[in-house]
């Protein structure tokens, strides 16, 4: 039994989605210490001080507010997630090189090399428990945040090691072949909470009488696929402590690893990514014809100075093209923001290392991906080939002070648009120094430049004390006269002063104004004043 | 303020006057979040974070920058048509009444609904494409701002509504955080 499913470690930050908002606030330097995750008006992650006062995963937005008063509710943003979580799997990946991090809060590594390397499993999550912490400890800036490491057979017995080391504050080793017997007397209800099955589905077991994983691992699996189809005999593979999948049993596809080599090395992000689509798309037809497709993949990065980065992503309903293409660029950017990265990539490969049976998708009734997703992604993927990458774009949110930086727009092609249908891509986090709300409705990319005069004609100067020379009378734009109604401002603007290169001075004003000649019609305008000279960066339209 | 309640499928709505962006992106706000995409097909500089304060779902929204050739455009336009059920379109200069109703066929055809925004030459789109609903609107007032103090909190708008399917011309005030 052991043979079919691997020795696994699990490292696992409880409620990563709460954790991570917490540190991003933080990080802006406003200190909440309960703050609960909100996805579709229901809780979904909560810290533990939250916790200790009542919130509950599940819980609705008002029941959450009414139990914990001055708990911070914020957005679900899968992105801050997995920016988040990447320091704590780079410290992780300078021990173990090959992690896989199946999602934001979680990172799986198999033992078998690791252990022999640093002498036995316990050593090894002592190794582990200890890099962790250093990384936390960096992130959260000395606040405490619960993890745990688990080592089992196979994942979810690793897993649920991992959550209950959390709560002990040590880890857990389960001695190999033990897996099964550890299992047998936890509660049916772990399935749905670590293993992605259907509460209803747990709730009927329940109802059936079947208590324990004990119980589903003594029934035959015939039996269980008689009653509840294909679920049946994944909840006893997983009850028995085997992965969930059985490892595919046709002759794995030939040809399986694609490898891609750049002539030049490549500096640009977006031409990695986009030829990376292309090579994801041919593996995905050439595995689709073998009737499987990729639940693991395998990217390897390669730079011209003999640089290598390797990572393994993991997702259970196999990955499509462009959810392979968004999993290099994530990568990719992971990399160059840890800094390993000092020349272009000259070389990357997909490898899909576990391959499922393909099935056809049941679309959801509810809440689940539509039909208008499904076409909306189709019509990208024909938009793409018409008009090129760079033509059709999706806002992904980053984040600044500057209106035209809080959302960047990325090529819709390398986005899996489905799955990102059904999160959030905005947040309700302002940067401190931002503009205040209401923002302008459009923001120039190409900021225009602008004369703001005082009563004499003369240009208004603001002095290295943020004073206005003289009080903004006239404002001439492309050439027309605008009466200044009122102004608000100057706010003065200090980015990146710690690098030379990047560093941003300047001052920002709001002004109302209206034309000279029709003096009915009203707008309003914000300008910035940077190297003595006025441009209009957005406009309230 | 709409006729029949709301943004009706098949229908063209016009956008136009000094808070064109702020009232296009309030009337499309509703579809996005019940479930709908939106196509934003040519409309330069568009503050994604005021769409996102005006209730859009931005996860799902795309921006088409179409080619800059006329034929180009009503073909990006009808591609745009086939995947997403709600389009913002800036009218470029040029296009001709056999374009517009080449759109208009198909915005019909696959029950789409069309959002124009008419900043610059608002009577020529208004000819072209005979919108069946007109918003022109007209900033009255700012709030928050003074002479050298506060900020812009939010603004009165005049929204003068006709159009094919709107009975009677109506004047509406609204107030508008953004």
């Amino acid at each position: 039994m052991s043979t079919e499913s691997t020795r696994v470690a699990v490292v696992a930050c409880p409620d990563w989605q709460a954790v991570a908002a917490q540190c991003d606030l933080h990080a802006r330097g406003q200190v909440f210490d309960a703050v609960a995750v909100l996805h579709a008006q229901r809780v979904i992650a909560r810290t533990a001080a939250a916790a200790e006062q009542g919130v509950q995963v599940g819980m609705r937005k008002r029941e959450a507010q009414a139990t914990c008063p001055n708990m911070h509710i914020a957005a679900h943003n899968p992105e801050r997630d997995r920016l988040m979580f990447e320091p704590v799997v780079h410290a992780i990946a300078e021990l173990v090189p090959l992690v896989e991090v199946s999602m934001p809060g979680v990172v799986v590594l198999a033992t078998r090399g690791p252990s022999r390397y640093v002498g036995g499993d316990d050593a090894l999550a002592q190794r582990l428990t200890a890099i962790t912490e250093t990384a936390l400890h960096k992130l959260a800036q000395g606040q405490r945040i619960p993890f745990g490491v688990g080592i089992a057979d196979g994942r979810l017995t690793a897993l649920i090691a991992a959550r209950s080391a959390a709560s002990v504050g040590a880890p857990r080793v389960i001695a190999p072949n033990e897996s099964a017997q550890c299992l047998a007397v936890l509660p049916v209800s772990v399935l749905a909470d670590f293993a992605e099955v259907d509460r209803n589905v747990v709730s009927l077991l329940q109802r059936l009488g079947l208590a324990h994983l004990g119980n589903i691992a003594e029934i035959q699996p015939s039996i269980l696929v008689g009653r509840f189809g294909p679920v049946g005999n994944e909840m006893q593979r997983l009850a028995r402590g085997l992965d969930r999948h059985p490892p595919i049993v046709v002759a794995p596809p030939p040809e399986r690893a694609s490898t891609y080599r750049f002539e030049t090395p490549v500096e640009d992000v977006n031409v990695v990514v986009l030829t990376a689509r292309e090579t994801a798309h041919e593996l995905v037809v050439h595995l689709g014809n073998h009737g499987a497709s990729c639940v693991r993949l395998h990217i390897s990065l390669h730079t011209d100075h003999g640089e290598q980065n390797d990572r393994v992503w993991y997702q259970p309903e196999g990955l499509t093209a462009a959810a392979m293409a968004e999993r290099v660029r994530w990568q990719l950017d992971a990399w160059i923001a840890s800094r390993g990265v000092t020349s272009g990539v000259v070389l990357f490969r997909l490898s899909p290392i576990g391959l499922r049976a393909k099935e056809g998708r049941q679309l959801g009734l509810w809440g689940d991906s539509t039909e208008a997703d499904e076409w909306a992604a189709r019509a990208i993927e024909r938009l793409t080939a018409m008009l090129g990458a760079e033509s059709v774009r999706v806002p992904e949110w980053r984040g600044g002070r500057d209106p035209a930086e809080v959302f960047a727009l990325t090529s819709a092609a390398v986005v899996d648009v489905e799955r990102r249908a059904l999160s959030h891509v905005t947040t309700d986090v302002r940067w401190n120094g931002a503009l205040p709300t209401p923002s302008p409705s459009v923001v120039y990319d190409d900021p225009l430049p602008v004369l703001v005069c005082d009563a004499g004609g003369e240009d208004v100067t603001v002095s290295g004390r943020h004073e206005l020379s003289a009080e903004p009378t006239v404002v001439i734009l492309q050439q027309h006269h605008y009466n200044v109604l009122s102004w608000a401002g100057p706010w003065p603007v200090e980015e990146k002063w710690w690098d030379i290169s990047r560093q941003r001075r300047m001052v920002r004003m709001q002004l109302v104004v209206s034309r000279n000649d029709t003096a009915t019609t009203t707008r309003a305008l914000v300008v910035v004043r940077e190297h003595g000279q006025w441009w209009v960066v957005a406009r309230y339209g | 303020m709409f006729p029949e309640g709301g943004l009706v499928r098949g229908r063209t709505v016009l956008c136009s006057g000094d808070a064109a962006v702020a009232m296009a992106l309030r009337v499309v706000s509703r579809a996005t979040q019940a479930g709908s995409w939106l196509g934003i097909v040519g409309v330069h500089n568009i503050g994604v974070q005021a769409a996102s304060e005006h209730g859009v779902a931005l996860q799902r929204v795309v921006f088409v920058q179409p080619a800059s050739s006329r034929t180009e455009w009503v073909s990006t336009v009808a591609a745009v048509a086939d995947g997403f059920d709600v389009l913002m379109l800036e009218v470029p200069r040029g296009i001709t009444e056999a374009d517009a109703r080449r759109v208009q066929t198909r915005i019909q055809a696959r029950r789409n609904a069309l959002v124009l925004i008419g900043t610059t030459q608002q009577s020529a789109v208004q000819s072209v494409f005979q919108p069946d609903v007109i918003m022109n609107t007209a900033t009255t007032r700012w709030h928050g701002i003074e002479r050298g103090a506060g900020y812009v909190q939010g603004r009165d708008v005049q929204v003068a509504v006709s159009g094919r399917r709107v009975p009677q011309a109506r004047q509406h005030s609204l107030h508008f955080v953004g």
